[in-house]
């Protein structure tokens, strides 16, 4: 499916995180009032991705993320069962983490499909996969595809959450695709996403493709051991894509890499994204340039 | 690829644990939901919930899992799968909250000992409940959690069967989760919109709901049987008028019932029966009926609903509610709802009122949820 346009935010903020409503403002031309931090960085990304552009009105939204609006539904905890205090309607009703789909579409004027889907190891992929499957079968002809994560300062507290060291960077981040079935003049294609269950299935799967060696670049998620980094390299003697130093931690960095790649002066005419998970499980994401 | 069927199903609802009970109190008038103590710090308030049957309330984390898995070994049991379809189905889990109880128990602990506790120190992500369910039963599919309120799963299956029919899986394990915790239970409380008594949808008595627990589980997969249940089509839309309701003209609800129609190449005069979203909320009803009316103008099909019976069960509801409605449609009858909507309510409609006979047919499922998410499902039994 043709990229039409990309847009990203990515920031580590530190434990006084900067006001995002003039960059909301900036990204989308609307003041958005009572939304927290999770929703302004969903409009950012979006607005970013959008720029000037309109949007056909049947665009559907697909937007992850590998943990969701933790800051609301941290501050509605803590008012409960630490304060003793009921949760305010909209507080609650933003704990809902398709409330961000909601102000994307609303601040698009879109009225397509909209989901919020989530996946520990794979959010991004898995929207991806999801906007893939109705774009192929013509369910929508154009689809806005995204995944957040917040920072919910302290940074301590964060990084406790997220079992990581005491000192490691953490990010706020926003990374969205407009992705369309006609071509137009954006700047490359998502060519396929897959899940393997295995790491044979993986293998079979590269076999099957026969990707031009010399004109493809492998890049490993975030949670793909480095040994099946190796191992995919020494196979199919793949150049190296990398994005991901120095990015500080957040969920989704796969998100992240189709705008690098398409962005990177350098880079090769095919990007093959390969990310693992602890149970031996593969999401590939397989995109090229125009 | 062929169009994936209905193969096993299990639920767990206030009305019992597993299909045959559940559909047998169907066949019974629906019973208000109880009071339920809600403690929270050093405050405690009642809200009005159904709970499930036969598993009392632990505040612990154990009580989510172990129902889930019963509800899953149902589904599994009734599909009949190989450990190796098993393992390489896909997996669509939709749910308003997920394990929030899980972590609502585990801050509760924690503050009695550091009142300076972390909320959600353990099991931040939504994805979690999906990655217990593959450990446990082996499964190595793709997984997606939807978090789209109201219907979570009915996206879900939505997705599912899409998934199916495109060729990347065989079969896939749809699992709809939603039981009790404070925040939704004090989040409904504040909203002002529960009920006491039985929940009377489009009724000129209606006043609100009553929140309902359910876990419930689906196996989709290659059709095994005659009148084997079927999604002909379905459709999701945003609805841009509010976060918190559908647009009162009804024109987003008919619209996601008009796409729905289209991709189940139907017309609204093929509808047998439709069963209804129905929170008996004054905002909800009134935008579901004149939705239908621009659907299907005078000629409504009968209505169900099952949110009397169950309560209402947010994220879990699309998948509950359509196993229900299959499991009476299985056994030749349309549920029915004593007392509730008897006559031309001001919105001028009548429920179903009593269990009433049911052919294969052509059924439409609608469910309307927070963040403007409207869905609408069109299964088959012919």
């Amino acid at each position: 499916m043709h990229i039409h346009t990309v847009g990203d935010y990515y920031d580590t903020p530190g434990d006084q995180p900067p006001d995002l409503k003039a960059q909301v403002k900036d990204a989308t031309g609307q003041s958005v009032r009572r939304i927290g931090r999770f929703i302004q960085l969903a409009l950012i990304g979006a607005g970013r991705c959008v720029g000037k552009a309109t949007l056909p009105v049947e665009t559907a939204v697909y937007f992850a993320s590998g943990r969701g609006d933790m800051e609301i539904t941290i501050e509605v905890m803590q008012q409960l069962f630490r304060d003793g205090v009921p949760p305010k309607p909209l507080s609650f009703i933003n704990t809902v983490s398709n409330a961000a789909c909601f102000y994307v579409a609303q601040s698009f004027s879109l009225e397509g499909r909209s989901s919020f889907i989530c996946n520990r190891y794979f959010a991004f992929e898995s929207a991806l996969q999801l906007a893939m499957l109705d774009l192929e079968s013509g369910v929508v002809d154009s689809a806005l595809v995204g995944v957040v994560d917040a920072v919910v300062p302290p940074l301590s507290h964060h990084r406790q959450r997220l079992q990581l060291d005491a000192r490691a960077p953490v990010a706020d981040a926003s990374h969205w695709l407009w992705l369309g079935r006609e071509h137009n003049t954006g700047p490359g294609e998502i060519l396929a996403v897959r899940h393997c269950a295995d790491w044979s299935a993986l293998m079979d799967w590269i076999a099957e493709k026969n990707l031009p060696q010399a004109h493809t670049q492998l890049s490993a998620g975030q949670f793909l051991k480095p040994s099946d980094g190796a191992a995919l390299r020494d196979r199919w003697g793949f150049g190296n894509f990398e994005y991901r130093t120095p990015r500080a931690y957040h969920d989704s960095h796969s998100g992240a890499v189709i705008s690098e790649f398409l962005h990177a002066e350098n880079a090769s005419q095919f990007l093959l994204h390969i990310n693992g998970d602890d149970d031996g499980r593969y999401s590939l994401m397989l995109a090229g340039r125009h | 690829m062929a169009r994936p069927a209905f193969i096993g199903a299990g639920i767990h609802t206030v009305l019992g644990r597993g299909v045959a009970a559940n559909v047998e109190a169907l066949r019974a008038a629906p019973r208000p939901p109880q009071p339920v103590p809600v403690e929270f710090a050093n405050q405690r308030e009642t809200v009005p919930y159904q709970l499930l049957a036969d598993e009392p309330q632990d505040h612990g984390d154990q009580r989510l899992w172990r129902v889930l898995e019963n509800v899953i070994e149902e589904a599994f049991e009734a599909a009949a799968l190989t450990p190796e379809q098993r393992r390489g189905a896909a997996l669509f889990v939709g749910s308003s909250s997920f394990d929030i109880s899980a972590s609502e128990a585990a801050y509760r602990r924690d503050l009695e000992n550091d009142p300076q506790a972390l909320p959600l120190a353990v099991s931040s992500s939504l994805g979690n409940c999906a990655n217990r369910i593959r450990h446990r039963f082996d499964l190595r599919g793709p997984d997606y959690s939807f978090n789209t309120a109201c219907t979570a799963s009915a996206n879900a299956v939505l997705y599912a069967d899409a998934l199916i029919r495109a060729g990347i899986v065989k079969h896939a394990l749809v699992v709809g989760i939603e039981l009790f915790n404070v925040i939704t239970a004090m989040g409904f409380y504040s909203l002002d919109l529960l009920t006491r008594g039985v929940m009377k949808p489009f009724d000129s008595e209606r006043d609100g709901l009553a929140l309902g627990e359910t876990c419930a589980a689906l196996v989709l997969g290659p059709c095994n049987a005659d009148h084997q249940f079927q999604l002909l089509g379905g459709a999701n839309l945003c609805d841009r008028h509010s976060i918190s309701a559908a647009n009162p003209d009804g024109s987003s609800v008919a619209q996601v019932m008009h796409q729905a129609l289209m991709a189940a190449n139907l017309h609204p005069a093929n509808i047998a029966a439709l069963k209804t979203h129905g929170t008996a909320s004054l905002l909800n009803d009134e935008a579901e009926t004149a939705g239908m009316r621009r659907v299907f103008d005078q000629a409504l099909p009968p209505l169900c609903a099952l949110k009397p019976f169950i309560g209402h069960t947010l994220g879990a509801c699309g998948l509950g509610e359509l196993i229900l409605f299959c499991a009476c449609a299985d056994r030749n009858f349309l549920i029915g709802t004593p007392g509730v909507c008897v006559e031309k309510s001001d919105l001028g409609i009548v429920l179903n009122q009593q269990p009433s006979a049911l052919l294969p047919a052509d059924f439409m499922l609608n469910y309307f949820g927070f963040g403007g998410n409207n869905t609408s499902l069109v299964i088959s039994n012919r």
